[in-house]
């Protein structure tokens, strides 16, 4: 992934040095050898701090809504997935088309942390990353460390609609990773779908039980971009502060609600959530209803469709009787 | 009077068993694959394996949501009630980091002001902690004054010696209760333990860790002193999500909000929740005023508060260096390199 991350450092140099953009919003290395942290590149000089490997998980459309009203023009570094943040982020004119620009990067996939943690000693220098269809090969001070697929490929790549950045100014990265079609067909939604009522609610408040409503999620949500939010607020308190699983519950449910139609897989809630609930599956099931009841494609995946659920049609089959 | 004693796995689960009879029980125990300070009403259900908890054990004193009275109006007539506070409870498990966390949290409780709900748990738990086995990623104890097998804060304390464990009585109370219950434990000096902790200290501080350089924490509290206002907490602002996972997991952090919820208006109950300085609200004032209006001041306010004021108030610091918020920050604000940072920055001066 070297090729990337020269490719990267090199388009963003040029941009801030021609004032074409004022800042480059990119992962940087981070304090341990197995995370990397968003960055913000000012000066053409400091764009060594750029990198691209597979530790790149997150997703940083989101700044864009932290960024809005910046006075210049931001280069944005996205995957296939985060690219549709940016679309339904255009979609919704939470940011303008001409003050970014999309530094697009066809993502050969992204490894598990956790996975990382366990094989990566906590010393090692990591120097280089491949991942290929037989896994990821990391070269580094201690040696070859290598994950195969099954063991080290995130759970959302492996269901990665498009690795190829749906909206992009620049483009790098030759071949992304291609999911198998069967792992895009929602089966693990249907399956949880399919359980008894009493198994779905337990599976459900094992986890909202243990939320810590720290708001992790919600902050780094992309679809997240109301100025108040409804968790916020004291008069009136629609959702109490008191954290049980009846509060939680109503946190959860009404964020995933909230979030239908905007939400476009991108995985940073479950990425960020300290306390490991799936809540991609949760906002997975509203994305195969209005797939399913709408006809729509993933959200943030088309630029010129209008979102399922942001526009009226007259012709809507229920307002024909 | 300090006591010596050696005790096997074994004897440690039936003593822990033996505990149960006339108090509660809080241990790590491992549900869904994180491991939480929990009750235990079966000691065969505490864990052994974890490196810390995920939520660190100042919930047990101080819970994350906390009733502190509800009141019902009849016939125009206020009936208030208190919610009774648990009776004796033995916390297990507690590592070093975490018992330092608590000797720094007794004098925000329990000093100047009483936090009956906070000094009665208190008063009524004795304090086993567990010596490490192994140094985690993000743990840097050993950093900031601590050590891994650091005995400080605990009652009696237990340090991880081949399968068995060599116990202390670190206190006068956890002494009694070794002596009462000598039958679960066989003899052991303080020569041995001493011995044991020291060289399993640097056994374990062999473990390879990734940032290097040393903390020199006078001088970097002396550089936060003289230094309110540098460019560096609007950089480290600018990734921040203003989330509550550094502050909720911390277990130095105690900040808390109180509100009233009466759904009927005829009853209800007073209610205290945590509450994150890292929440933009969290300074808001009824008039509109904030104080701390963006990240750069609600980051900065953290780390002073950790590194600064709660040494000044109260002559410790406010980090233990768990780790907890180095591995679960989303962003990757790590305190280490903060301080790193912070020490190059005061070095440029």
């Amino acid at each position: 992934m070297k090729g990337i991350e020269e490719q990267i450092r090199a388009t963003s140099s040029q941009l801030l040095a021609t004032g074409d953009v004022q800042m480059v919003i990119g992962y940087g290395a981070g304090s341990d050898n197995t995370k990397t942290m968003p960055v913000f590149i000012k000066r053409a000089e400091d764009v060594g701090k750029l990198v691209f490997n597979p530790l790149c998980v997150s997703n940083l459309a989101n700044y864009l809504l932290q960024w809005k009203n910046f006075e210049g023009k931001i280069a944005i570094v996205v995957k296939g997935c985060d690219s549709r943040s940016i679309i339904r982020l255009l979609q919704d004119k939470q940011i303008e088309r001409e003050k970014i620009i999309v530094l697009g990067v066809s993502c050969p996939g992204q490894l598990k942390s956790g996975q990382a943690e366990a094989k990566i000693p906590a010393d090692a220098v990591v120097s280089e990353a491949a991942v290929d269809n037989s896994g990821f090969k990391l070269q580094t001070s201690g040696g070859l460390i290598t994950f195969s697929l099954d063991e080290g490929l995130l759970e959302k790549c492996r269901q990665c609609e498009s690795s190829r950045p749906v909206i992009s100014d620049h483009l790098f990265g030759e071949k992304g990773f291609e999911a198998d079609k069967a792992d895009l067909q929602f089966n693990d939604v249907a399956a949880l779908e399919g359980a008894p009522l009493e198994e779905k609610s337990s599976y459900w408040d094992k986890y909202f039980e243990r939320c810590l409503r720290c708001y992790a999620c919600r902050n780094s949500c992309p679809a997240c971009s109301c100025r108040e939010c409804v968790f916020d607020m004291v008069e009136p308190d629609w959702v109490a502060k008191t954290v049980n699983l009846s509060d939680n519950s109503a946190f959860h449910l009404i964020r995933a609600f909230h979030v239908a139609g905007r939400c476009t897989d991108c995985g940073e809630c479950e990425r960020v959530c300290p306390a490991d609930i799936p809540l991609r599956t949760l906002n997975r099931k509203i994305i195969k209803d209005i797939k399913e009841l709408f006809g729509a494609p993933m959200p943030g995946s088309d630029l010129e469709a209008l979102p399922a659920l942001s526009f009226y049609a007259v012709n809507d089959p229920e307002s024909q009787n | 009077m300090a006591v010596y004693k050696k005790i096997s796995k074994d004897n440690l689960v039936q003593f822990l068993q033996e505990l149960t009879k006339d108090r509660i029980l809080i241990a790590p125990v491992r549900e869904h694959d994180l491991v939480s300070f929990s009750p235990a009403a079966d000691a065969g259900q505490v864990d052994f394996t974890f490196q810390n908890s995920f939520v660190p054990p100042k919930s047990w004193f101080f819970p994350q949501t906390e009733q502190i009275f509800s009141f019902r109006i009849e016939n125009g007539k206020y009936e208030l009630s208190e919610p009774s506070l648990p009776g004796g409870t033995v916390l297990f498990g507690v590592r070093p980091c975490d018992l330092k966390s608590i000797l720094a949290l007794d004098p925000v409780f329990d000093g100047k002001f009483d936090d009956n709900y906070y000094s009665d748990r208190r008063k009524n738990t004795i304090i086993i902690g567990l010596g490490c086995q192994s140094v985690g990623r993000g743990c840097f104890c050993f950093k900031v004054g601590g050590g891994p097998l650091e005995s400080n804060g605990a009652d009696i304390f237990l340090t991880p010696a081949g399968g068995d464990f060599l116990a202390e009585g670190v206190t006068d109370q956890g002494t009694d209760l070794i002596n009462k219950q000598s039958r679960f434990f066989s003899d052991s000096s303080a020569e041995q333990v001493d011995k044991e902790k020291r060289e399993g200290t640097d056994r374990l501080l062999k473990q390879p860790t990734g940032l290097k350089g040393d903390f020199n924490l006078p001088k970097l509290k002396a550089f936060l002193d003289a230094n309110y206002e540098i460019p560096y907490w609007e950089e480290l602002s600018y990734r921040c999500l203003g989330c509550g996972i550094c502050t909720y997991l911390c277990p130095t952090c105690h900040c808390f909000d109180i509100n009233d919820y009466a759904r009927t208006g005829l009853e209800g109950e007073r209610i205290r929740c945590w509450d994150s300085c890292q929440f933009k609200d969290f300074t808001l004032m009824a008039g509109g005023h904030n104080p701390r209006p963006s990240k750069k001041e609600r980051v900065r306010n953290r780390f002073m508060h950790k590194f600064k004021y709660h040494e000044d108030r109260y002559s410790i610091f406010g980090c233990v260096g768990c780790g907890r918020c180095v591995q679960k920050c989303p962003v990757n604000i790590d305190p280490r390199k903060i301080i790193l940072d912070l020490q190059e920055v005061a070095g440029n001066e």
